[in-house]
C-alpha cells in the first residue's frame, strides 16, 4: 500500500490539493497578519470567516452571481472589521473577549440567517439551497507544464490572488510608507502618535483590512469549495490563520511556508482517506488541530510578536 | 496720559516671544495639574522649566506639545492665538519635544525611527534621501550615531540623540526637553549643553525641563518655577543662586543632605560572584559582577540606565536567570532561587517602577501590603486568609508610615506615588528584611517623600540592615552610600569608599572611562 | 477669543458596583432592540417572538422549572469561565472539556457499575471532575512550560475532543442497533433525582449553586484566589512578590477544567440521560457570556445563568408559536455580549463641560 504513495499521480494530487487548502488559509492570515502588525489582535476570524462563507453563499444563492456574492462577502468581513476595530481602538475594550464576542456574533447570526432564509429545509434534506462552485482557471501555457501544470497552475481565481497577495503586502510592510507606519504601531504606538499620526485611522484600516481577507477566504470554503453551506462550515480555519501568523514569526514569506505545511497535512489526510487507510477519520481530521498545538511548542517564537500587540493605546 | 498699550504696540512684543501661556490649567479627574499658568519663551531663548516632581513641569509642556489639551487658557504662538488640539498641530506650528521616557521603536533603525510620520515622505519612502539629511544635521551638531542600527542596539545615551534628531529633521524653532540628563553621565550632559547652546546661536528657542538645579545654573537665561500646579514666578538665572531656586522651587528651608551618622560595617551577609546574567534580548547584561553587602552599610550602584542595573536588581530577586556566577547569603548559595524563598530569607526589595512592579493598583492598600505574605501565617488561617488581621496590620501600617489614605482598603491606584512608595516601603520593611535592595527609590517623588525614603533607609542601615541602592540620581548615591560601585556595561568599573567620593571620578567610570 | 471646545470625554476617577449594574441592565436593553430588528429583518414578528420567548422562560411554574433545568451547565461553565478569566487565564476550551467530562463520567459509570448508587455518583463526579480537569491541566502545563498561549491550546482541543467523540459514539459506546450517533440511554436509578415532581429539575442544579459558592469562597478568601486575582491585575509585581505564575495558571486551568466537565456529567446524568454530538450546544461558549455577564462574579453569575436559561429555554416555544428559528438565540447571546463590553468601557468616561477663561 505504501508504494502506491509514491505513484505521480497521487503526489500531484496531493501537492495540488495543498495549494487549494491552502488558500482560504493564507488569505485570512496574511489579512490578520496586518492587523496585528497594527497592534490589534483580532481573535475574531474564525467568526469572520463564518460570515463570509455565509454571505457568499447567501448572495450567490439568491442572486446567481458569484462576483455579486464575493462582492457582499468582502463587504461583511469589512464591516465585522470595523465593529472590532470600534471596540478595540476606540472603546479599548479588552481584545481577547471582543474576539470571542465576533466568532459567537458569526457563528450566531449565520446560523440564523440560514435558518430563517431557508425555513422549510432541515439539514437531512437532500434538496438543500446549493450554488456553483467556481471554476478553475486555468493559465494558459503555464498549466501544461507536465507535474507543475496541474500543480500551481489550474487552480481557482482566488487561489491565484491568495498567493499573489503573499509579495504585495510584503511589499506593502516594508517599502511603503503605510506600511512602515502601521509597523511603528504595533511596537510602540506612542511613539506614532507622537510624531502627530492618527493612531485610530490606522489600526481601523488594518483591521478593516483584516476582516475583507478573512472574508474572502471564508468565501473559498463556500464558493470555493463545495455546493452546499453548513454551519460551522469554516470548522476552525480562522484558528488555524491566527497559529499560522504565529508560527510565522509574523513575516509575509514565513506565513506562507506554514500555510503550507499545515495545508499538506490536511490534503494527505485527505488522501489517507480516499485510498482507505485503516485508521479511523476523525483521528486524521484532528491531526491539523494537534499539529497546531505543537508548532506552538516550538515555544521562542513568541518573543518576535508585536511588542504592543493587544494592549489598548490610551494618551495618558 | 494711556490708558491701553495700542495693538500695535502688543503685537510688537508678543512677536518676541516664540511662545506664550496665559492661564493655562489642566485637570485629570479630579486633581488639578496645572493652574493658571502664564508664561512667556522668547526666541533664540534657553528657558528652563524647573520643579519638583509631581509640580507640572511635564504636564504644561505636554500642552504645548499638543499631547494634552487644557481646560482653560489660552496659548499664543508668535503672538498669535493657536489652538494645539495635537502633537501633528505643535509640529507644523514648528514645536518639537523630547520626553523623560523616549517613544522610539525598538525593532526599527535609527533613520526609520526619525522618518516614520513626517511628511516628506511619500508613498515609497526614500530613506536613502533621508539618511544624507539627517548625515549633514549629525555633522552640523557633530553627533555621531551608526545611522543603520537598530534602535535596542544603541545605548540610552545615543537613543536620547535619536530623539533629539527627530525634532531637528522636522526643522523646529521650538524645542523642548523633558529632563534630558537623566540618563546622561555628567561628561554626555556636557555634550548636550553644547549642543544646545549651538542649537541657540542658529536661534532655536529651548525649554529645558529639570529638577536639577546645577543644570539651571549652568544652562539657562530665564527660570520658570513651578511648585504643586502653579507658577512661582520667572527670573533670570543670572539674578538667582541655587539656594534662592531651592527654596522657591520647594517652599521652604530645603536641607540638601541628609543628616547620615557614622557607624562601623557588620559582618559580610552576601556575597556576588562573577555574576553573568542576560537582558531580554537575550544579550549579556552583566559580565561577571563581584560584589559584597555587609551589615550596616549602604552600597550605592551608580551608573546610566541601561548598563546592567534592570538586571542585576531582577537577577537578585529572583525574577532574572543567572548563566554563571554565584550569589551566596550567609555561606549557602542562593543562585537562581524563587522569588518567594528569596523573600523567606529576609531579602526585601523595593521596584523601580511603582505601578508596574512594586503595587496591584486595583488591590487595596491592605490586599498590598501582605502582596507575598498572604501564604504565610499570620495571614493565612487554616485555608483562607485572616481578614480580620488584614485591616489590623494596614491599620498599624498606615499609621507608623503615614500613608495618607481614606481608608485602608482604597485602591492603591488612586493613592499619590509618593503614599504608593510608602506602602511599598511598609510592606517592606515591616518584615525585617536583613537585605534591602532597592531601585530607584525616589524617582518621581518630592523633596518630602524624598527625605522620608531617605530617612527610613538610613534607619534600617542603623539597625543592622544591608541596603544595596541603585540609582540614577548621584546626589541621592553620595548622600546615602556608604561605598559607592560604579556599573558600566555590565562591569563594576570602581568601587569608592565614602571619604573618598569624587564626582569627576565617578562621572568618568559611568561614562566608559578608565585611566 | 477662545479657541477651546466645550465638551471633553474624561475619565471617571471610579465604577461604582451600582454603575456596572446600570451598564449592564443598559446593554441588555439595547441588545434587546437590536433583537427585535433582526428578528423583524428575518420576517418575524418581534412582539409576538419577545412574548413567546418570555413565556416560554419564566411564564409559568413548569417553563420556570425548566428554565432552571437549562441555566445548570451555564452556571458550571460560567463558573469555569470566571476562575479563569479573573487570572486573565483565556480558557475557551470549557465545551471541549464538558464533553471530556462526560465521557470520564460515562467511563466511570461502565466501569464501577455495580457499585451503591450514591458512592456511583461520587465517583460519576469526581470521573467528570478528573476529565475535564485533566484537559485544563494540559493547557496550564504547556502555557506553564512551554509557553503556548491557552487560548490556542483550548481552542484546538475542542476540535480534538470534538473529534474523539465522533470516533467513540460511532464505534465502542454506540448504542446497538440505533443509526443514530449516541451511547445507550442510562437506567433510571443512575439518573440524578429529580428535585420537584413533574419537572426535569434535578440535583444538578444544586450541585451548581453549591459550587458558585464554593468558588466566591475560593476566589474571595484563599490564598489561591488572591494569587489568581493578582495575577489578572498585575502579573509582573506579582512575580516579584513570589507569586508562582506557573503554578498558579496550572491550579486555575484544572480547577477550571474540572468545573466545566462535572458540567459534563451533571447534563449526561441529570438532564439528558446519554451522550450525543450535541450534549452541549454551545454550552462552554455561552458560559463565557454568562460569566462577562455576571462581571466575573460566582454569586452573580447564578442569576446570569438563570436568564440564559430561560432564553435558551423560551426560544423553544418562540420558534414553534412564531417560526422565528432557536438560532435565534445564538446571535442574541453574542449581541448582548458585545454591547456589554462597549457599555462597561462606556461607563469609564463621561462627558464634562468646561468652563472657558477670557
Amino acid at each position: 500500500m505504501l508504494n502506491e504513495f509514491f505513484k505521480a499521480a497521487i503526489i500531484i494530487n496531493i501537492l495540488a490539493a495543498t495549494i487549494r487548502i491552502a488558500t482560504p488559509l493564507l488569505l485570512a492570515a496574511l489579512g490578520e497578519l496586518v492587523t496585528e502588525k497594527a497592534g490589534i489582535l483580532n481573535l475574531g476570524v474564525e467568526g469572520t470567516m463564518l460570515m463570509g462563507a455565509f454571505i457568499g453563499f447567501l448572495v450567490a444563492n439568491k442572486t446567481g452571481s458569484q462576483g455579486i456574492g464575493l462582492l457582499a462577502a468582502i463587504l461583511a468581513g469589512g464591516v465585522i472589521g470595523m465593529l472590532m476595530a470600534f471596540m478595540s481602538s476606540t472603546l479599548k475594550v479588552d481584545q481577547v473577549v471582543t474576539g470571542m464576542g465576533i466568532n459567537l456574533l458569526g457563528s450566531g447570526v449565520s446560523l440564523f440567517w440560514y435558518r430563517s432564509a431557508y425555513p422549510n429545509f432541515s439539514l437531512s434534506d437532500a434538496a438543500l439551497p446549493t450554488i456553483t462552485v467556481m471554476e478553475k482557471v486555468k493559465i494558459p501555457f503555464l498549466s501544461d507544464i507536465p507535474y507543475l501544470g496541474p500543480i500551481l497552475f489550474s487552480q481557482r481565481m482566488l487561489t491565484y490572488i491568495a498567493f499573489l497577495a503573499v509579495p504585495v503586502v510584503w511589499f506593502f510592510l516594508y517599502h511603503t510608507k503605510f506600511g512602515l507606519l502601521i509597523r511603528g504601531l504595533g511596537e510602540n504606538p506612542r511613539a506614532i502618535d507622537m510624531k502627530g499620526v492618527n493612531v485610530t485611522r490606522l489600526q481601523y484600516l488594518a483591521t478593516i483590512f483584516g476582516g475583507m481577507m478573512a472574508a474572502l477566504g471564508g468565501t473559498f470554503v463556500t464558493l470555493g469549495s463545495t455546493i452546499r453551506f453548513f454551519p460551522e462550515i469554516t470548522a476552525g480555519r480562522g484558528w488555524l490563520a491566527i497559529v499560522i501568523v504565529i508560527a510565522g514569526n509574523w513575516q509575509p514569506g514565513r506565513i506562507m511556508v506554514a500555510t503550507l505545511l499545515f495545508a499538506l497535512l490536511d490534503a494527505f489526510q485527505l488522501q489517507l482517506q480516499g485510498i482507505g487507510v485503516q485508521i479511523p477519520y476523525q483521528i486524521l481530521l484532528a491531526l491539523p488541530y494537534i499539529f497546531a498545538i505543537i508548532a506552538m511548542m516550538g515555544g521562542r517564537l513568541r518573543s518576535v510578536a508585536p511588542r504592543r500587540l493587544g494592549v489598548p493605546y490610551q494618551r495618558e | 496720559m494711556e490708558m491701553k498699550n495700542t495693538s500695535a504696540q502688543i503685537e510688537k512684543e508678543n512677536v518676541d516671544y516664540v511662545i506664550q501661556t496665559k492661564g493655562l490649567s489642566k485637570r485629570f479627574l479630579n486633581v488639578v495639574a496645572i493652574d493658571n499658568i502664564s508664561v512667556e519663551i522668547r526666541k533664540g531663548e534657553i528657558h528652563c522649566f524647573l520643579g519638583e516632581n509631581g509640580a507640572g513641569k511635564t504636564t504644561l509642556s505636554n500642552c504645548l506639545y499638543g499631547y494634552y489639551q487644557p481646560d482653560e487658557g489660552q496659548i499664543l504662538y508668535k503672538g498669535r492665538p493657536v489652538n494645539i488640539s495635537s502633537p501633528s498641530v505643535a509640529i507644523d506650528l514648528g514645536i518639537g519635544m523630547v520626553h523623560q521616557h523616549f517613544i522610539l521603536i525598538e525593532p526599527l533603525t535609527v533613520v526609520e525611527n526619525i522618518v516614520i510620520g513626517t511628511e516628506p515622505m511619500g508613498l515609497l519612502p526614500r530613506l536613502d534621501q533621508a539618511e544624507d539629511k539627517i548625515k549633514s544635521l549629525c555633522e552640523i551638531y557633530g553627533i555621531d550615531l551608526p545611522l543603520r542600527a537598530k534602535i535596542w542596539q544603541l545605548s540610552v545615551g545615543q537613543q536620547q540623540w535619536v530623539e533629539i534628531l527627530k525634532a531637528l529633521y522636522v526643522g523646529v524653532e521650538l524645542l523642548i526637553l523633558d529632563e534630558p540628563t537623566a540618563v546622561l553621565t555628567p561628561q554626555e550632559s556636557e555634550r548636550l549643553f553644547d549642543v544646545l547652546q549651538q542649537m541657540k546661536e542658529k536661534d532655536l528657542s529651548i525649554i529645558f525641563i529639570t529638577h536639577k538645579l546645577k543644570e539651571v545654573m549652568k544652562v539657562s537665561e530665564k527660570v520658570t518655577i513651578l511648585r504643586k500646579g502653579e507658577k512661582v514666578d520667572m527670573v533670570n538665572t543670572t539674578d538667582v543662586t541655587r539656594k534662592d531656586l531651592a527654596h522657591m522651587m520647594v517652599g521652604r528651608e530645603v536641607v540638601f543632605r541628609v543628616e547620615k551618622d557614622e557607624i562601623a560595617r557588620g559582618k559580610s551577609i552576601l556575597e556576588i560572584q562573577n555574576l553573568h546574567v542576560a537582558n531580554d534580548m537575550r544579550q549579556e547584561a552583566l559580565l561577571g559582577i563581584d560584589l559584597t553587602l555587609y551589615e550596616n552599610e549602604i552600597l550605592g550602584i551608580a551608573g546610566v540606565a541601561g548598563n546592567g542595573q534592570k538586571e542585576l536588581f531582577e537577577a537578585l530577586i529572583g525574577v532574572r536567570n543567572v548563566d554563571h556566577g554565584k550569589v551566596i547569603l550567609d555561606g549557602e548559595t542562593i543562585t537562581n532561587h524563587s522569588p518567594r524563598q528569596i523573600m523567606a530569607r529576609g531579602i526585601g526589595h523595593v521596584p523601580e517602577d511603582r505601578i508596574k512592579m512594586g503595587l496591584i493598583p486595583d488591590f487595596s492598600v491592605a490586599e498590598n501590603l501582605i502582596l507575598g505574605h498572604h501564604r504565610n501565617p499570620p495571614v493565612k488561617k487554616g485555608i483562607s486568609i485572616d481578614a480580620r488581621y488584614i485591616q489590623q496590620f494596614a491599620q498599624e501600617c498606615v499609621s507608623s508610615f503615614d500613608i495618607m489614605t481614606p481608608s485602608v482598603n482604597q485602591k492603591t491606584k488612586y493613592l499619590s506615588g509618593g503614599n504608593q512608595q510608602k506602602v511599598i516601603l511598609a510592606r517592606e520593611l515591616k518584615q525585617q528584611p536583613r537585605i534591602i535592595l532597592t531601585n530607584q527609590p525616589t524617582r518621581g517623588l518630592d523633596v518630602g517623600v524624598m527625605e522620608y525614603v531617605h530617612r527610613q533607609l538610613l534607619q534600617k542601615r542603623k539597625e543592622g540592615s544591608a541596603i544595596l541602592l541603585f540609582s540614577e540620581d548621584l546626589d541621592e548615591i553620595i548622600n546615602l552610600s556608604d561605598r559607592i560601585a560604579v556599573l558600566f556595561k555590565g562591569q563594576i568599573m570602581g568601587i569608592f569608599t565614602s571619604d573618598k567620593f569624587s564626582l569627576d571620578e565617578i562621572g568618568l567610570l559611568m561614562a566608559g572611562v578608565k585611566d | 477669543m477662545n479657541l477651546l471646545r466645550n465638551y471633553r470625554i474624561e475619565k471617571r476617577s471610579d465604577i461604582g458596583v451600582p454603575a456596572q449594574v446600570l451598564s449592564a441592565l443598559v446593554a441588555l436593553a439595547v441588545a434587546l432592540l437590536v433583537t427585535a430588528i433582526l428578528v423583524t429583518v428575518a420576517g418575524g414578528d418581534w412582539k409576538d417572538a419577545f412574548v413567546s420567548l418570555y413565556g416560554g422562560a419564566f411564564g409559568d411554574k413548569g417553563a420556570i422549572l425548566e428554565s432552571l433545568v437549562r441555566s445548570t451547565p451555564l452556571i458550571l461553565t460560567g463558573l469555569a469561565a470566571a476562575i479563569a478569566f479573573r487570572g486573565k487565564i483565556w480558557n475557551i476550551g470549557a465545551e471541549g472539556q464538558f464533553f471530556a467530562g462526560a465521557i470520564g463520567s460515562y467511563w466511570a459509570y461502565l466501569t464501577f457499575e455495580g457499585l451503591p448508587t450514591v458512592l456511583l455518583w461520587m465517583l460519576i463526579f469526581v470521573a467528570g471532575c478528573i476529565t475535564g480537569g485533566l484537559f485544563g491541566l494540559l493547557a496550564g502545563v504547556l502555557k506553564a512550560y512551554f509557553n503556548v498561549d491557552e487560548i490556542i491550546t483550548t481552542v484546538m482541543t475542542n476540535y480534538i475532543v470534538t473529534y474523539m467523540l465522533a470516533l467513540i459514539l460511532s464505534g465502542p459506546w454506540k448504542e446497538p442497533g440505533s443509526v443514530y450517533r449516541h451511547t445507550p440511554q442510562v437506567p433510571d436509578y443512575i439518573r440524578l433525582p429529580i428535585l420537584a415532581s413533574g419537572s426535569r429539575l434535578n440535583l444538578g442544579f444544586l450541585l451548581a449553586l453549591l459550587a458558585a459558592l464554593l468558588f466566591y469562597y475560593i476566589i474571595n478568601k484563599t490564598p489561591l484566589g488572591f494569587e489568581i486575582r493578582a495575577l489578572g491585575s498585575n502579573p509582573v509585581a506579582s512575580k516579584f512578590k513570589g507569586i508562582s505564575v506557573s503554578r498558579t495558571v496550572i491550579m486555575t486551568l484544572l480547577i477550571s477544567g474540572a468545573v466545566a466537565g462535572l458540567s459534563g456529567a451533571i447534563e449526561l446524568f441529570g438532564s439528558q440521560y446519554r451522550i450525543r454530538m450535541d450534549l452541549s450546544t454551545g454550552y462552554g461558549f455561552t458560559g463565557i457570556i454568562v460569566a462577562l455577564l455576571g462581571g466575573l462574579n460566582p454569586l452573580a453569575i447564578i442569576p446570569a445563568g438563570i436568564f440564559f436559561g430561560g432564553l435558551i429555554n423560551g426560544s423553544i416555544r418562540m420558534q414553534i408559536i412564531t417560526k422565528v428559528p432557536t438560532a435565534l438565540i445564538s446571535a442574541v447571546q453574542a449581541i448582548i455580549l458585545l454591547f456589554l463590553l462597549a457599555s462597561q468601557a462606556i461607563t469609564r468616561y463621561r462627558i464634562r463641560r468646561i468652563r472657558d477663561v477670557e
